[in-house]
């Protein structure tokens, strides 16, 4: 049996707008994932470490304050620090279109503003997921998890 | 309300209606299964007496005459044709300097109600230049780490140039208040000069704001203190304004919001009755906000039904004798539907939901701009905004009558049923032993949640129709920012910052926070320690960091369900 994807679903910064982040993490759960959910006001430093503990397949980041160039870089950089590169980085929110094409550019795979559906989401992961997929041994945790 | 013989013809009349009705909708059908919105109120084909006469609706009781209890029809007996609503606007950018220059610029606008974005590191009690504040300083609003950064603001800007002054502050309000005040006190005006009004509301942000800091009631202490100091001090202030907007953009639904909030309200009331204040001494200086997004006509209602319920509550609930503790005086917040999509529709759609609150009987009328589903608010749709308000208040014949919509069958149906679910929600609120136990129960969180599931269900399925969007769709990239934010403010914030802690007397800074961390460990009144610390030049952080050391941090139970 293939071993379920893992998402870590974050936000990260001082931005308490967590709907987004909330709707985002029950939807992916609802398509079949296992999602790790990290909560509010969390370091880059933070979802880098937990991402890594918890052996997920991707980040998932929600932003509405603004703070998206200083943040995802960040995610990427420390990724690449600890070697954790093949981790996909995604993210949501208020992000203009030039931001968006410069942030990808960078690595982050996709990001996605108002009027997205969820299922819009949870069929890029799963395509994406199915592209990357590594081979993993089996080890099922439990199909929810809130930090 | 009507003439028995006149309800017993409009019966058989309503009976032979009902079935021409229904042969119109087997031939033709209906748009739509349900026409409901998130408020879970469905709209019926058609509303007549019957329906007052089904809601037992007495004219005196329950709608009587504006500037009288229960103030269905608003709190003043002449309304707009005394003065209008105020044209507020929430405004604050980048450093003090960029804020100082567009508030100057909305001043010449015609804005008299200026409400101040503070950033999130000001808004959650850190320096711009702590580690946690990266990437955040100036984006969501102003950096304000002390008062030096309140004159700047303010720079050329007298407190009293507008009719109210405000700015959010929920787990901070006593430092709110005391930077305003202590800016008041360098501009050479005194108390009664000016007007603050706060939102000072710190419960809404354990559940979806999410600026909280300290355990729950370490919070509600520094929103009552606030409270407290005003009615002895500053009686025409508003230091508190309840808020059920957030926890309705959350997922709730205006009626279930508005009833939290409610409750929340009750926490705090019963906090200040239990230090010893009476009813009639303070309540009439809390305000709420209220929102609802998706129908104009609920908008309408869901103002009318929470001042007669507040009315009702306080008079019965909490004994007040004085009809200024029971008339409410609400703020409102015209937007929730912008798009990022076509954003110039955005303007049309704020235009509608401020109309819907004027008819509502707002006090204070807040725009959002069209752009602000993208960005913060340029020049050109601020003007728009604010542009709104003033041709809503003058151009149209909206205020030249007081309430208006009063006695429609419709409006005072649905300000019927909302009152009677709102009732029911703080009933069940106060069964599970009020707001914060609620609270921590999960209670709120759990309405929250089901609802935003819910509302994005409904939008995925276009039951829930945003045009541009979810319907008539063309294909367009998204549009790019009008405002731009200037990248070097953080880095000049925080240089501005390392030269003020340089600059200022630090022993004065250190005994003024000593006091600071005696009083809160007591159970006086914090608001004088915090002034005297706010006018030494402490700062935002160093404040809320002494707080820390006393009170401790709230830690949310980390849930997505």
């Amino acid at each position: 049996m293939e071993e379920k994807i893992r998402i870590l679903i974050s936000k990260v910064g001082l931005d308490g707008h967590d709907v987004g982040a909330k709707l985002v993490a029950r939807a992916l759960r609802d398509g079949g994932m296992e999602v790790v959910y990290a909560g509010l006001r969390r370091t880059p430093e933070e979802v880098v470490d937990i991402a890594i503990q918890e052996d997920v397949d991707a980040i998932g980041i929600s932003i509405l304050s603004g703070a998206h160039m200083t943040f995802f870089p960040l995610i990427l950089k420390l990724l690449a620090e600890k070697n954790a590169s093949d981790i996909m980085l995604f993210g949501g929110g208020v992000i203009p279109v030039s931001h968006i094409k410069e942030l990808k550019h960078l690595g982050v795979r996709e990001l996605f503003t108002a009027g997205t559906t969820t299922s819009q989401i949870v069929e890029f992961v799963k395509k994406e997921m199915g592209k990357r997929r590594r081979g993993k041994g089996c080890c099922n945790g439990p199909a929810i998890r809130d930090l | 309300m009507f003439d028995p013989q006149l309800l017993e013809k409009l019966r058989i009349e309503k009976a032979e209606w009902e079935q021409i009705l229904k042969k119109d909708i087997e031939r033709f059908g209906e748009r739509r299964q349900e026409f409901s919105s998130s408020s879970g109120i469905p709209a019926k084909n058609l509303y007549t007496p019957l329906d007052l006469e089904d809601e037992r609706i007495d004219y005196l009781r329950d709608i009587g005459l504006p500037g009288k209890y229960p103030f269905t029809r608003g709190i003043y007996p002449n309304m707009y044709r005394r003065e209008p609503f105020t044209f507020r606007i929430y405004t604050g950018f980048g450093t003090p300097r960029e804020t100082n220059c567009r508030v100057k610029l909305l001043l010449k606008l015609g804005v008299n109600d200026l409400q101040l974005a503070a950033d999130l590191p000001t808004q959650v009690g850190y320096d711009s230049d702590h580690i946690m504040s990266r990437g955040e300083v100036g984006k969501v609003g102003v950096a304000i780490d002390s008062l030096r950064d309140m004159e700047m603001i303010f720079d050329g800007l007298p407190l009293n140039s507008f009719k109210r002054v405000s700015t959010l502050f929920n787990s901070l309000g006593p430092i709110a208040l005391c930077l305003f005040m202590a800016l008041g006190e360098k501009q050479g005006l005194a108390i009664r000069d000016y007007v603050v009004d706060l939102q000072n509301d710190v419960l809404k942000e354990y559940v979806c704001r999410g600026t909280y800091i300290f355990p729950m009631e370490a919070g509600v202490r520094l929103c009552t203190d606030v409270v407290r100091f005003c009615a002895e001090n500053a009686l025409q202030w508003y230091p508190m304004t309840i808020c059920s907007n957030h926890l309705n953009a959350a997922g709730a639904g205006s009626t279930a919001a508005t009833a939290f909030a409610m409750a929340n309200g009750m926490v705090y009331m019963r906090d200040i009755l239990k230090k010893g204040m009476p009813i009639d001494r303070f309540a009439s200086l809390l305000c709420m906000f209220l929102d609802e997004r998706e129908d104009f006509f609920i908008t309408i209602a869901n103002l009318r039904a929470t001042r007669r319920l507040w009315a009702r509550i306080l008079k019965e609930q909490f004994g007040a004798k004085e009809p200024n503790s029971m008339a409410l005086k609400i703020t409102s917040y015209s937007h929730g539907g912008e798009t990022l999509r076509e954003l110039l529709n955005n303007s049309v759609r704020i235009a509608y939901a401020a109309l819907g609150y004027v008819l509502g009987g707002v006090q204070f009328l807040y725009n959002a701009s069209f752009d602000e589903a993208v960005s913060l608010a340029s020049e050109e749709a601020v003007k728009v905004a604010v542009r709104t308000q003033q041709i809503l208040a003058h151009e149209l014949g909206i205020t030249n009558t007081v309430d208006p919509l009063g006695g429609s069958y419709y409006i005072e149906t649905l300000t019927n049923q909302i009152e009677r679910r709102m009732r029911q929600i703080i009933e069940k609120v106060e069964s599970l032993g009020g707001a914060l136990e609620a609270i921590r129960k999960g209670y709120y969180q759990s309405v929250i949640a089901e609802g935003a599931s819910l509302r994005q269900k409904r939008f995925e399925e276009k039951d829930m129709v945003s045009v541009g969007v979810n319907v008539y769709r063309t294909e367009e990239e998204d549009p790019e920012p009008l405002f731009r934010m200037n990248q070097q403010s953080e880095e000049e914030q925080i240089r501005n910052l390392q030269a003020l802690r340089r600059e200022r007397s630090s022993r004065e800074v250190q005994s003024a926070l000593a006091a600071v961390k005696r009083v809160a460990k007591s159970e006086d009144n914090l608001v004088p320690a915090i002034f005297s610390a706010v006018k030494a030049y402490a700062t935002v952080g160093e404040i809320s960091d002494v707080l820390r050391e006393v009170f401790g941090e709230y830690k949310e139970a980390v849930s997505y369900l």
